[in-house]
């Protein structure tokens, strides 16, 4: 008994000092960190409500900016062109992202698998700016061989920049679950391409949702890439927005990008909506 | 029913390549209960794998009813398995499970709902048709792995040591459930365990496996009884192993010696070893503890002690070479007593090392 009193004290000692909540500083310190995320951006919503042409001197609460940026089809044109290329390079990455992920952990072991991972991730520690001008150079070239113009260039090169994005969630997703699963499938008689898709596919499914989704948006937040590929008539929504801006922030500029991060909101929102009816 | 030749399967290539089985072959009768049984790392799993298909053998072959079938991937092999962790899909409900074999093979939809049935009425799990899998027990779970697997009325069901993930009262009833669904379905089934007590219970032919190779294939009474190699016997129970001097052979016994007693005849698996040291193979409860003094003693030694398990006493005696043994008597000798051992030398058992 004597032994034993002194020992608990110790231990609930202990436990109460690793309370998170209990620590110095803890609730102050997470309060300036949510307050240096978010106060901008509450700030840059707040001031597209604003019926007052500055953005730092607040009036009267109106919807004046959105009937603008809404009226305007400069705008308008922006937003679409946001869309198509977001939601092509979406598609076309995720389906590339899937097949790399499934060569990478169920194609078996193949010479340079790991380099081919490396290869795959590596985008994403090049200096976008170097991309961008590497692929600007290149598309020159491709360009002028092949004659051919458009939107298309666009939406390859931002195809090209997800998939990285896309293959990390597919892949993490792939490497945890148990190859078990298909080979059941397999004894029970399901050629490879049913075993895929009636069980592979479907419990893949969240890892490429998320994989889509964050190429979705980092496609649609793109400005570096875009602002040296995109040809005339193809201004996307950033690239609008940092057109605008050169003339000064006004509250159209807050509106324009308070729908930028509404369009992405709903995106990673209706991700989540679509994993949750799954499980 | 099953034939396996010469199957070899290695793992990895050049110097660093394992050797999971080597040059096996085996009969498996149709219609039986068969158990590949031996300690993890034996190549039962691995042999189990090839039957199924999930691997291919380095050399050698495999046939099902007089067909090979070693080449064919899993999918075009009459072969179904239980996996030890059942691998149930988590994302279909308990009767879309069962009847996916079928769904694969284009069977009718009429034919599908009602074999999925049948099947669930099989394993008593009638009520839980629209179940997810995530919502049964692990009992649970196993049945309707076993209705999933049976379903297409495969040639052989392979199991893979399904019991394992079950507690001890639940693997006994399932246990008893596996020999009804055999007896009841006529398939063949090839169980793989490592609990010896498992095999002995439920099969009608056991092949005992250690190191890649086949040890003894035979009925659980010839592996319980008359264990031919010092493994089998050390795997199957709580067998005596104790040195003695091989004579020589008369017909098919051998004629035997142990320390300080005289010469017997005991059951050989073959002719083949040449006199001088060997191990033969006691069972525990084959021996006759009698007085130290008694000529018909072939063993001698000092009792260590002895414990009460109900039916009778274990005692457990140091013989005078240094041998420790158990004999099940019914009335105990006292501790520090010396004594004689009497086996009944019809179960005496000749050891290949």
């Amino acid at each position: 008994m004597d032994k034993a009193t002194p020992k608990r004290t110790l231990f609930r000692r202990a436990t109460g000092s690793r309370e998170l909540r209990r620590q110095p500083l803890f609730t102050g310190l997470s309060w300036l960190v949510l307050l240096l995320l978010y106060a901008p951006i509450a700030v840059l919503i707040v001031f597209s409500f604003n019926d007052n042409r500055s953005v730092v001197v607040w009036t009267e609460a109106s919807l004046r900016w959105y009937e603008t940026a809404i009226g305007n089809e400069n705008v308008r044109k922006a937003a679409w062109i946001s869309i198509q290329v977001a939601l092509t390079a979406t598609g076309v990455s995720t389906v590339i992202a899937t097949m790399a992920a499934l060569a990478t952990t169920r194609g078996g072991d193949f010479r340079g698998k790991s380099a081919a991972i490396a290869l795959i991730n590596q985008p994403l520690m090049i200096p976008e700016i170097v991309t961008a001008i590497a692929t600007l150079s290149f598309f020159s070239i491709l360009r002028k061989l092949t004659g051919i113009s458009g939107i298309g260039w666009l939406m390859l090169a931002h195809t090209v920049f997800c998939i990285p994005f896309a293959f990390m969630p597919i892949r993490a997703r792939l490497a945890d679950m148990s190859d078990t699963f298909e080979l059941a499938a397999a004894d029970l008689y399901a050629a490879p391409w049913q075993a895929f898709r009636h069980v592979t596919l479907p419990l893949l499914m969240p890892g490429i949702l998320s994989g889509a989704m964050l190429a979705f948006v980092v496609s649609l937040d793109d400005v570096i890439i875009t602002l040296l590929i995109a040809g005339p008539g193809e201004t996307t929504l950033p690239l609008y927005i940092l057109g605008q801006i050169r003339r000064g922030v006004t509250p159209e500029v807050n509106a324009v990008s308070t729908i930028l991060i509404l369009l992405t909101v709903a995106m990673v929102a209706l991700t989540f909506a679509l994993q949750r009816k799954r499980k | 029913m099953i034939d396996a030749r010469d199957v070899t399967k290695r793992f990895g290539e050049g110097a660093s390549a394992v050797t999971a089985l080597e040059r096996v072959s085996l009969h498996v009768p149709e219609g039986s209960f068969f158990t590949l049984l031996g300690p993890s790392g034996c190549g039962k799993t691995t042999l189990l794998r090839l039957i199924a298909g999930f691997e291919l053998p380095s050399e050698g072959e495999i046939a099902l009813d007089g067909e090979v079938i070693g080449h064919l991937p899993p999918n075009k092999r009459p072969v179904n398995t239980v996996f030890q962790n059942y691998a149930l899909f988590p994302h279909m409900s308990v009767a879309r499970n069962i009847g996916f074999g079928l769904e694969m093979l284009n069977r009718p939809k009429a034919e599908i709902s009602a074999t999925v049935e049948e099947m669930l009425d099989l394993v008593q799990l009638g009520a839980f048709a629209a179940r997810r899998v995530d919502q049964l027990s692990g009992g649970q779970q196993q049945r309707v792995a076993l209705a999933r697997a049976l379903a297409p009325r495969p040639k052989v069901l392979l199991l893979d040591e399904p019991l394992s993930a079950l507690d001890l009262k639940l693997r006994k009833g399932m246990q008893g459930e596996l020999k009804r669904l055999q007896a009841e379905t006529g398939i063949t089934f090839v169980f793989v365990t490592h609990d010896q007590g498992e095999a002995l219970a439920m099969s009608d032919q056991i092949a005992v496996m250690s190191a890649g190779a086949i040890q003894q294939v035979g009925t659980p009474e010839e592996i319980y009884t008359t264990p031919q190699s010092r493994f089998v016997a050390d795997f199957i129970g709580d067998t005596n192993i104790v040195p003695a001097e091989l004579l020589g052979y008369e017909g098919d016994k051998a004629r035997i010696r142990f320390a300080g007693g005289q010469a017997v005849l005991a059951n050989a698996a073959s002719a083949t070893l040449a006199p001088g040291a060997v191990h033969v193979a006691i069972r525990p409860e084959t021996i006759t503890v009698c007085d130290a003094a008694d000529e018909a003693a072939l063993l001698h030694g000092t009792v260590l002690d002895s414990s009460y398990f109900g039916a009778g006493s274990q005692m457990r005696i140091r013989l005078r070479g240094g041998t420790e043994v158990q004999a099940q008597v019914a009335q105990p000798s006292p501790t520090g007593c010396e004594v004689g051992l009497i086996p009944d030398t019809s179960m005496l058992q000749v050891l290949v090392d």
